[in-house]
Formats: structure tokens, C-alpha cells, sequence
């Protein structure tokens, strides 16, 4: 177990290099810089000149990379060359922010999504898995923007019961945080619901076609029983990490609701770090996206080992039997 | 109410927008033929009385978490807007649209245009407790000269000297007569800043809020200073800017009360909101953008001016305003001057689409049956691609092929504008007909985006500059709005209006002939009944 850690800990220090040099190359190659980005329509020759000189963007674009690179092996993320401003001053209460409303989304639509999925398991085919396939299944076919839109008219416009600005900030209390950031938390909930609740319906039925299941079902067990005691613990890994993907996906996917409904998170930093080409900006969140995902992945596939008996009692587990 | 029905009568809405200028130019004139009733004349004067207090929630596009509190920077809506919050700059442009004493208390030309001497306010200090001297404002001026990124720097590279006359007073001295200067002082670059402020991080001012709270991209906070020293200005304990770069979540916040004003409301949209009854719109007539497509005059086939005034005969401007506009803008007549602004040529013709004319031009023009390409971007502009699919369809009637191609809106300002033959772009309104023009049409202009060059163009606009008799220079601004009128490769098509958003209680806040908001001021001058 330790050593499972252990590797993907320094597998995911790697990619997370290999993340930094393709941003990196990433915005070097999209047109413009910081300065043109900036100075936009009012840019002038001269003036570019001045604010390129004053940012180091006449340096060669390697000596900048390791530049940067020394900077963040020493824990300094730098400044953003728009506003000069401390990175990790104006990211780490943005990354808050997001992870309170992806903690907030989860909390609500995983006990949903898993607890229908398995209900619509236990009733396969029955009116009530239909129904919960059929709805959820709409919802995540409706753009996310729209979702917001729908549930601002609903509570905000004809009910009055939440604002529609999700603006949070430092100096609010726990229960208004909540409060105002209930409609991006349901509108986030709605738009992953449908995945998982269909992956878990899934894995749950495929460990019922196994033939353990069966022996169950002909010792007479009931449905309920079989798919709770028998099936469901074999069917944890890959809900978990059906589930794992889709934290990740509030985390680093939510953009567009962030800006339906105000809301500061990560998303719209780095939008508009790379619509002003401000490079440092960019790696900053690009590292702590990927980073999210090396540790969700990582919780998962513990968690799967945890849930799981075999692995659990093997000496070495690798990632690779895990999927198999 | 269903949303189409709005939709579909734009015009009747339209018609229920109170223009307050127009409003209270009629209020006047009544009280000064007829007489008010007294006791209506007085409750008037009471609504019109400043009250103090409150906390002003803005909601506002036009920024971006890259902002800074650097003026050298500024660029959109939002920076202008807690720029002017926090500081002054030296003039300012009042409700007439004429150049009024800021931070200078007056000024006067030196004979012939050729240097302006300014007389700085007595007693006014920073929030940082220092007085404000010469030494402030030449420093706050020097930002924007020589070695500097500032957008402003063409503004100020006419002034050749600024010397400190005394403590209070210093005298500008410039290469070319220029008898609109001050104007250039209004520009939202050039805040006043103290002597040697170098740490933008934070910014100190003479404004009537200091800096609380800089959050950009989320929110900025101001607090009230205290004993603002403009009478009457200054009203709300504190102000609260979010930016909302959404129009529909900006749109709902102000309906339902969640914030107390929004600017860069959407045409598609206002005729709806207008009927909120928590809100109201204040719409400034045709001194927005102007929104137009731009033919390079040096390259071909736009070299010839036929192929230029085929594009301008060509293209449908009513149609456009009434369709993507929803009639909240003005038709263009191909220059940046909207009839709003001083020494419009009211005598030139306003050009009418004429698909005849356009398809004689054309051939006139000898260069067969070519295909234009029109490149187009909302980066641009909201509302590009739509008219550029409306011209094509308008230069169809005319047997021209118009090939209209959308581009990225993510780098437009570097890659397409000032360098493809023929594409789409906004110019932002400015103080005085010589900013409007010089900066897009002088040869030596660094944005001239039709390349246009024309030496006799030239002479008149620096000529107009020195002219102090003020028939003589309404003549030559004429003269030179003909020449871009009928030669020019700026096919502007219609000029935006602004359509700002107040809760029913904020007051104070008449349109502008500069910009929406109040000019941006909306902080410093309005206030809650």
C-alpha cells in the first residue's frame, strides 16, 4: 500500500512536469503575448516595446520555462506579469472557493447518483430505473449554461429563494457561503448526476451476471439482499472511481457555471489568464487542475483496494489489475 | 410576458425610454416660459437634492482578473470605473460635453495654442494625507511620456515641455498649436497620483473613495474618504464593484435587486428589462461604439475608391440597426463622428444603401467578377457576424460576392485588425473630434486601420488643432469628415447606444455625452433617494 503511494506520488510529481512543459509550449505557440494582450486595441509599437522589456518577454522562451521552473521548485509561483500580483495570494482562495462548491455538488449528488444507480439496479428495468435514466439523462444533455439559466428563473425569479449571484468571499459566514452557493451546487449536481448514476446501475449489474450472484439467487436470497450484501462491495472500485472522475470534473470543469452565476473560483482565473496570455497564471492553474487529478486518481485506486478483499490482501497491487 | 413579445416590438419599447437630457432640457424650458405650479418646482428641487449614505453595488463587464490598479493599463469599463473612483484627473468632461476643471481649478491657452498654462486646486490631498503640488501632477503626466506602456502615450506626444511655474501652477508647452488640449487631460489614463507613486499594488488619489478591498476579476471595494471637496459628489458611504461579465446574469442580479446598477446592457434583451418595475434604463444616444468594417486602402482591389464606395453604397446600415441592434444605435455615415458629437458635418449627406450604385462602382471599379472576404469576430465586437452576414446579403442585391469569414476572437487585436484587407472593428467615443480623427486617420496614426493617407487630410487636422476662431475650425472639421466620407476605407455602419441599468432608487444619473455610467462616474455623482 505504502508503495503504491509511494509510485504514484513520484509517477504523478512527473506528470505533472510533463503538464508545465505542454502548457508551456501550449501558449507559446498561440498568436500574441501578454503585452499585445493587454495593451489590445490601444497597443502601440513603442508601448510594446517598453512593457515586453519590463516582463522579460525578450528573454528566449526556454531561459523563461526554467526560469519559472526554479521559481516553483523553490515554492514561488511568481507574479502575474498583467497585475504583478502574487499568484498564490490570488489562487489559493479561488481554489477554496472551487473546491467548497465542488465539495458542496458532491455532497449532494453522490449519496443521489450512487444511491439511485443502485436502486435502478436492484428495479432494473422496472418504471422507476426508467424514469431515473430518462431524467438524468436530460439533464446532462442540456447545456450546463441553460441548467443555471432554468434554475435562476425557477428560484430566483418566480420562487425568490436563492440569489442568483454566487459571489462568495472571505468575510462571509459558513451557513451563507452555503446559502449563496446553492443554485451552482444543483446545477453541478445535475450535470454529472446522470454519469454516475448510470456507471453505478452498470457495475452493479455486471458483477450480477457473475456466477457467485447466482449461487446467491439460488440459495433464495432476495434482490435487495443479493445486490447489497453480495454485489455491492465487489461494485465499489469502479463506482469510486466513476466518482473520482466526476469530483475532478467540479473541480477543474466548471467554468461556464462559474461565470452564469459569479461564482470566483479557478475557472475563470485561468480563462482569462489565457485570454490575456499571462503565462505563470496559467501554469499555476494548469498544476493545480492536473494536481487534482493525481490525487483524486490516487484516492481512488486506494480506496478500491480498501473496499476490495483480494487486492487488499495481496502484497503488491498495481494500478494495471485494477481496471482488468 | 413571454420574451418574444418583446422581442418582436422592439420599437414600441424603444419608444418608453426616457431620454433625461432631452427630459430635463424640456423641464427647464417649461419652468422658464410658463412658470411652475411652486410647490411641484420645490419637490423637484428636493428629488434633485444629493442625500448622503449608503453602500452602491455595481455589477459591471469590461474587466478581467488580470486587471491592475496601474492607469498605464486600463483599457475597458471596469479599470476606468474604480480609476475615477478612487482618483481625479486634471479635467473632466461635463454634461454639455465641454472641458471643465478637475484637479485644475483653470486654464488658458498662451497666444496662438502653442502652450497651456493650468492653475491647480488650493488644499486638496491625497488619501494618504499628502497635499496636492505641481510636483504631483507633472510626475502623474510624465507616466504617460516617453519610455512608457501606456495607452495614453499618443494622447500626450504633442506636449514638448511641462514646467512647474509655481507650486500651484504649471505651464505646458507644445510642438503644434492645439487649442483642444485640456480635453486630452479627461482621459481615464491619466489619473493624478502622487509625486513618486510607484507601487501599484495599491493606488492613492484625490478621489472621493479610497481603496478597500482589490480583487480583480471578483470585486473592488471603496470606502468613502470623507469631506469630498466637489459639492454635492461623493454621496454613498461605500461602493461595491463585481464584475458580471455575464449580460444575462448582470440583466437578472439588477432585476432582482441583488445589485443597484449594471452597465453594457443587451439590446436583444433591454426592451424586457425596461419593463421591470425595479429598474431603469438610461439609455445615452449614439455616443457608443462605433461598430465598422475596414478596407485596407493599400491593398487590392481596395486601392480603387470605387471598390470602397460600392462597399459603402452596399451595405444595409437601417436594416442592421433595427435587426442585431434592435434599434439601440444610430446609423454611421463612415466616419467615427456621430451627429452627438461638436462639429459634426451636418451637411454631409447620410449615405444610403443603394444596391444600384454600389453594383455601378463596382464595375466602374473594372476588376471583373471578384470575391471580397470580409473577416469577422465577436471578438471584435457582439454583433459582427451578424451584420457581416446582413451585408452579404445586402451586396448580393447589388451582384458583388461578399465572402464573409469568422475568425477567433482570442488575439483579433493582434492578428486580423491593422493587418487583414478588410475586417471588422469598434472605435470607443472620444472627448473631442480631434482625438476621433487623429487617432484613426492621420497617416502617422499608429491605428490607422484603413491605411488611409492623405496629406491634405493631415494639414487640415493639424491646422483645425491651432484654429482659435470657431467658424473657421467647424468649417475645417467639416472639410475633413467630407474627405473621409467619400474617400476613406471605413465603411461605419452604425454608432452603439449605451443602455446602463439603475435600481428606482439611485439618482443622479443623467446620460452622458463621454461615456455610459455616468462617464464612469456614477460612484462619484449619484446617490440613493
Amino acid at each position: 500500500m505504502l508503495r503504491l503511494v509511494a509510485t504514484r506520488a513520484a509517477l504523478g510529481v512527473l506528470t505533472l512536469l510533463a503538464v508545465s512543459v505542454l502548457i508551456f509550449i501550449c501558449t507559446q505557440i498561440l498568436p500574441g503575448d501578454v503585452a499585445a494582450a493587454v495593451l489590445g486595441q490601444q497597443a502601440t509599437p513603442d508601448a510594446l516595446k517598453v512593457f515586453r522589456a519590463e516582463l522579460g518577454l525578450d528573454k528566449p522562451a526556454y531561459i523563461r520555462y526554467f526560469t519559472w521552473l526554479f521559481g516553483v521548485l523553490h515554492g514561488d509561483f511568481g507574479r502575474a506579469l498583467t497585475n504583478q500580483r502574487d499568484i498564490i495570494e490570488e489562487l489559493l482562495p479561488r481554489f477554496m472557493n472551487t473546491l467548497f462548491l465542488a465539495g458542496y455538488a458532491a455532497a449532494i449528488s453522490v449519496p443521489i447518483a450512487v444511491g439511485l444507480g443502485i436502486m435502478s439496479a436492484i428495479r432494473e428495468g422496472r418504471i422507476s430505473d426508467r424514469v431515473a435514466n430518462v431524467l438524468t439523462l436530460i439533464a446532462i444533455s442540456v447545456p450546463e449554461f441553460f441548467v443555471g439559466y432554468i434554475l435562476i428563473f425557477i428560484f430566483t425569479s418566480q420562487l425568490d429563494w436563492f440569489p442568483s449571484l454566487a459571489t462568495v468571499s472571505s468575510d462571509m459566514s459558513v451557513g451563507d457561503r452555503f446559502y449563496v452557493a446553492t443554485l451552482p451546487a444543483l446545477t453541478l449536481t445535475l450535470v454529472v448526476l446522470a454519469h454516475m448514476l448510470r456507471m453505478t446501475r452498470n457495475a452493479v449489474l455486471s458483477i450480477m451476471s457473475t456466477a457467485y450472484i447466482e449461487m446467491a439467487f439460488l440459495k433464495g436470497l432476495s434482490r435487495t439482499r443479493v445486490v447489497s450484501r453480495h454485489a455491492l462491495p465487489n461494485a465499489a472500485g469502479p463506482i469510486v472511481s466513476v466518482v473520482a472522475l466526476d469530483l475532478a470534473y467540479l473541480v477543474v470543469g466548471v467554468v461556464v457555471v462559474e461565470n452564469v452565476f459569479v461564482y470566483p473560483g479557478v475557472g475563470q482565473y485561468m480563462v482569462d489568464a489565457v485570454a490575456k496570455r499571462d503565462v505563470p497564471v496559467i501554469q499555476a492553474c494548469g498544476l493545480v487542475f492536473a494536481a487534482v487529478f493525481v490525487v483524486l486518481n490516487t484516492l481512488a485506486d486506494i480506496l478500491a483496494i480498501v473496499f476490495n478483499p483480494r487486492l487488499r490482501h495481496r502484497r503488491v497491487a498495481s494500478h494495471g489489475h485494477l481496471r482488468a | 410576458m413571454s420574451m418574444t413579445d418583446t422581442l418582436e416590438k422592439p420599437h414600441s419599447a424603444s419608444g418608453l425610454i426616457v431620454d433625461r437630457r432631452q427630459l430635463m432640457a424640456g423641464a427647464a424650458a417649461l419652468g422658464l416660459g410658463f412658470g411652475l405650479p411652486a410647490a411641484s418646482a420645490a419637490a423637484a428641487a428636493a428629488a434633485e437634492t444629493p442625500k448622503k449614505g449608503g453602500t452602491l453595488r455595481l455589477g459591471m463587464e469590461g474587466g478581467s482578473a488580470s486587471d491592475s490598479l496601474d492607469p498605464r493599463t486600463y483599457a475597458d469599463s471596469i479599470p476606468i470605473s474604480y480609476g475615477w473612483q478612487i482618483c481625479n484627473g486634471l479635467v473632466e468632461v461635463d454634461e454639455k460635453g465641454d472641458a471643465a476643471g478637475e484637479l485644475a481649478e483653470s486654464f488658458e491657452p498662451k497666444p496662438g495654442a502653442t502652450g497651456w498654462v493650468f492653475n491647480l486646486r488650493k488644499g486638496i490631498t491625497f488619501h494618504s494625507g499628502k497635499t496636492l503640488d505641481a510636483d504631483d501632477v507633472i510626475y502623474s503626466l510624465n507616466l504617460h511620456r516617453g519610455e512608457t506602456k501606456s495607452g495614453a502615450k499618443d494622447l500626450l506626444s504633442g506636449i514638448s515641455e511641462i514646467k512647474k511655474l509655481t507650486p500651484n501652477q504649471i505651464e505646458i508647452s507644445l510642438k503644434n498649436p492645439d487649442a483642444s488640449l485640456p480635453y486630452v487631460f479627461a482621459d481615464y489614463h491619466i489619473l493624478i497620483v502622487p509625486n513618486g507613486f510607484s507601487n501599484f499594488s495599491t493606488l492613492d488619489g484625490t478621489g472621493a473613495f479610497a481603496l478597500e478591498t482589490f480583487e480583480p476579476g471578483v470585486r473592488v471595494i471603496t470606502k468613502n474618504h470623507g469631506n469630498y471637496w466637489k459639492p454635492g459628489r461623493g454621496n454613498f458611504d461605500s461602493v461595491e464593484l463585481r464584475y458580471i461579465p455575464d449580460a444575462a446574469a448582470r440583466t437578472q442580479a439588477l432585476i432582482s435587486g441583488q445589485i443597484d446598477a449594471a452597465n453594457r446592457l443587451d439590446p436583444k434583451t433591454v426592451a424586457f428589462v425596461m419593463k421591470a418595475p425595479t429598474v431603469n434604463v438610461v439609455r445615452t444616444k449614439g455616443t457608443g461604439n462605433r461598430f465598422a468594417f475596414v478596407a485596407l486602402c493599400d491593398t487590392n482591389p481596395y486601392t480603387s475608391n470605387d471598390v470602397r464606395l460600392a462597399l459603402k453604397y452596399g451595405i444595409d446600415r437601417q436594416k442592421i440597426v433595427d435587426t442585431v441592434y434592435k434599434g439601440f444605435a444610430t446609423i454611421g455615415n463612415d466616419t467615427t463622428v456621430p451627429p452627438s458629437m461638436k462639429y459634426f458635418a451636418k451637411d454631409i449627406p447620410q449615405r444610403p444603401y443603394d444596391p444600384d450604385k454600389a453594383a455601378f462602382h463596382f464595375k466602374k471599379a473594372g476588376i471583373g467578377a471578384a470575391k471580397l472576404e470580409l473577416q469577422v469576430s465577436e471578438g471584435a465586437f457582439s454583433g459582427a457576424t451578424d451584420s457581416a452576414v446582413l451585408y452579404q446579403e445586402a451586396m448580393k442585391k447589388a451582384g458583388i460576392d461578399l465572402e464573409v469569414k469568422r475568425v477567433s476572437g482570442d488575439g483579433y487585436w493582434d492578428n486580423v485588425w491593422l493587418k487583414q484587407p478588410f475586417c471588422a472593428v469598434y472605435w470607443g467615443g472620444r472627448p473631442t473630434i480631434d482625438n476621433q480623427l487623429s487617432q484613426t486617420f492621420l497617416s502617422t496614426a499608429n491605428w490607422n486601420d484603413t491605411h488611409w493617407r492623405r496629406p491634405d487630410f493631415d494639414k487640415i487636422i493639424i491646422a483645425a488643432r491651432g484654429e482659435l476662431d470657431e467658424k473657421k475650425r467647424a468649417e475645417m472639421y467639416a472639410e475633413a469628415q467630407k474627405m473621409i466620407v467619400d474617400d476613406g476605407g471605413m465603411v461605419c455602419f452604425a454608432v452603439g447606444d449605451y443602455l446602463d441599468g439603475y435600481g428606482k432608487k439611485v439618482k443622479g444619473t443623467a446620460p452622458h455625452p463621454h461615456y455610459d455610467m455616468c462617464d464612469q462616474r456614477v460612484a462619484e455623482k449619484g446617490w440613493f433617494a
